[in-house]
């Protein structure tokens, strides 16, 4: 086709004018979601530097001055920095389990041809199907039975293989060439190690993408930890800023400022970090949707 | 078939060869059957028992679920539940569409920009945003308020009137899914054959007939994908009355997730609890199959 670009389609005046206001409305429109967007943001961080006072006579959206002292109480108050180290700690694991757990079972269903391959595959795929609330209540008693309240192996071990990740890192080993596990074979290697040093290095994109994915989605986690953690000391951090404004006593108020400023460490990092890395994140979503 | 091993292995290395794929997708396996499968099948079985906690469990048939098509709350919260549903199909679908085609045209302004406006929401934690949003739909001191006031307008008790507790979570709702929606769109609308877009130029259809007779055709099978999966994940929502109201006010914003996790986290009724769960699985597995069937009958 010689079709040049749209926008040199030689048009009629009308035409062009018409279009040109279409564009500008829909710049118009973007920066004015955009700014929805955005607003939650800056009312998150300049909440975090406001007063007491401040917080509940909003004068301006902005804080008079940055004071640090929600910041100071996050941390004399509440057990924040064990929260932070418990999502660390729990997200960190999840992540490297379903990172190897994944990549092994993804790498069976690609470069293998087994009796009941196929059906084992989808068997694993429907599970994607079941709904985690269902699950809540039977693990809850599974759980507390192993004695495993308030204690991050509740928070780890449930989520380590999940089917998306399996089927993830097939699509992805797919694209390796038989060749070079063969010639890997003629060489002596194990089968072990031809997953270990020829698969995996090459499948690092999509490892780097179920990694974000995976720490995403333990690290933003609710529900799970609400219902396995009530030990103050033991709590993810959703589960403790969500216990900051709930575990009030009555008649005092409840503290938003240091809240905030909870709110302003969880998801800034998460947000710069996505932000370098997004290409991949947005590439996993998308593997997921294109069949 | 286990052949294609034969041929490398040829020195009775071969049974253990045949295994070895077994052996990678065993520990996946197990760990499906102990907490994935396993426990979907016990939570049918709970549902058909009087559980509570220390007491030992009794058999009760299918008392649960009679006692649950009487229980009033339960349909509050499943009238809720539709509720949310409704925006994020009839809402944040048609907003993420809308998105996608801005964020895919070549005349949008500062695109990295606004992409990454757009899609920071996606990775912020629904406790941290809730509680933002708490607060500024505070009656007291939120933004929300001020700004009516500074308006002339009275203020509203948001989260404390059960006529208006939904508005906030569906704006949060709104606010952290339209983004990530509009990601799949993404995707669609840029596998789209540009010569299509190409030829409708040169047969002179404006960009709104180029819209209508390519672009939403050419999406279906993406659209149909979207509203399945914005479906099922809108039916499990949790986060954010939970926190935005903590379901109330006299139940005004409870989900049926809520419901179960009143009924058997908090009250420790664990029959009663897993048959709302069951419930919910049945009917997210119902809805996917009539969406899918409704899609493909348009499409054939």
């Amino acid at each position: 086709m010689a079709t040049p670009r749209p926008s040199t389609v030689v048009s009629p005046g009308r035409h062009r004018f018409l279009s040109g206001l279409a564009d500008l409305g829909m710049n118009f429109a973007v920066a004015i979601g955009g700014i929805f967007m955005i607003l939650p943001f800056v009312w998150m961080v300049s909440a975090s530097f406001k007063t007491t006072t401040e917080i509940f006579r909003p004068a301006t959206l902005l804080p008079s001055s940055f004071n640090l002292n929600n910041y100071l109480d996050l941390f004399t108050r509440w057990p924040f920095a064990q929260w932070f180290t418990n999502s660390l700690i729990v997200a960190g694991a999840t992540t490297m389990a379903v990172l190897f757990f994944c990549s092994l079972a993804g790498f069976a269903f690609s470069k293998y041809r087994f009796r009941g391959r196929k059906q084992l595959f989808f068997g694993l795929l429907g599970s994607a199907m079941i709904p985690f609330p269902i699950l809540v209540i039977p693990l809850f008693v599974i759980v507390s039975n192993l004695g495993w309240t308030n204690s991050m192996v509740a928070l780890i071990v449930p989520f380590m293989a999940p089917a998306i990740g399996i089927f993830l890192m097939k699509q992805y080993m797919e694209y390796v060439p038989q060749e070079m596990l063969d010639s890997s074979r003629m060489d002596g290697a194990s089968e072990f190690r031809i997953y270990a040093q020829i698969v995996l290095p090459i499948v690092g994109p999509g490892l780097a993408t179920l990694a974000i994915i995976t720490f995403l989605n333990s690290w933003n986690s609710f529900l799970w930890p609400l219902v396995v953690v009530r030990r103050e000391v033991s709590m993810t951090l959703p589960v403790g800023m969500a216990n900051m404004l709930t575990a009030v006593s009555a008649g005092s108020a409840r503290p938003y400022g240091p809240a905030m400023a909870a709110a302003t460490l969880v998801c800034i990092p998460t947000v710069a970090v996505f932000l370098l890395v997004q290409r991949y994140y947005i590439a996993g979503i998308a593997s997921g949707a294109v069949k | 078939m286990a052949t294609s091993d034969v041929t490398v292995h040829r020195d009775g290395r071969l049974t253990r060869a045949t295994l070895t794929p077994y052996t990678f997708i065993a520990p996946a396996y197990g760990l499906f059957f102990a907490f994935m499968l396993g426990p979907a099948l016990f939570a049918i079985a709970i549902s058909f028992f009087r559980w509570g906690g220390l007491r030992p469990p009794e058999f009760i048939g299918i008392a649960n679920y009679q006692r649950i098509i009487a229980d009033d709350v339960f349909w509050i919260s499943v009238r809720n539940t539709i509720t949310y549903s409704a925006s994020s199909l009839f809402v944040v679908m048609p907003l993420a569409l809308l998105l996608a085609i801005a964020l895919n045209s070549p005349t949008l302004r500062m695109k990295t920009f606004w992409r990454a406006v757009y899609f920071a929401p996606i990775v912020t934690s629904t406790v941290a945003i809730s509680q933002t949003f708490l607060m500024l739909f505070s009656r007291e001191f939120g933004l929300i308020n001020i700004t009516l006031m500074r308006m002339g307008v009275e203020p509203l008790d948001w989260l404390g009137s059960r006529a208006l507790a939904r508005i906030p979570v569906i704006i949060v709702i709104i606010w952290r899914w339209t983004g990530l929606t509009s990601i799949y769109f993404l995707a669609g609308l840029q596998g789209i054959p540009a010569d299509l877009y190409d030829a409708a130029q040169v047969d002179g259809a404006n960009r709104l007939l180029q819209f209508w007779h390519i672009t939403l055709p050419q999406l279906r099978p993406m659209t149909l994908f979207v509203s399945v999966i914005v479906l099922i994940g809108s039916l499990q929502v949790f986060d954010e009355p939970q926190i935005l109201t903590g379901g109330g006010p006299a139940n005004a914003t409870r989900s049926v997730v809520q419901y179960l996790y009143l009924r058997g986290i908090e009250q420790f009724r664990f029959g009663y609890a897993a048959t709302i769960g069951f419930i919910l699985f049945v009917s997210i597995f119902l809805l996917s199959m009539v969406q899918m069937g409704v899609f493909q009958k348009k499409t054939s």
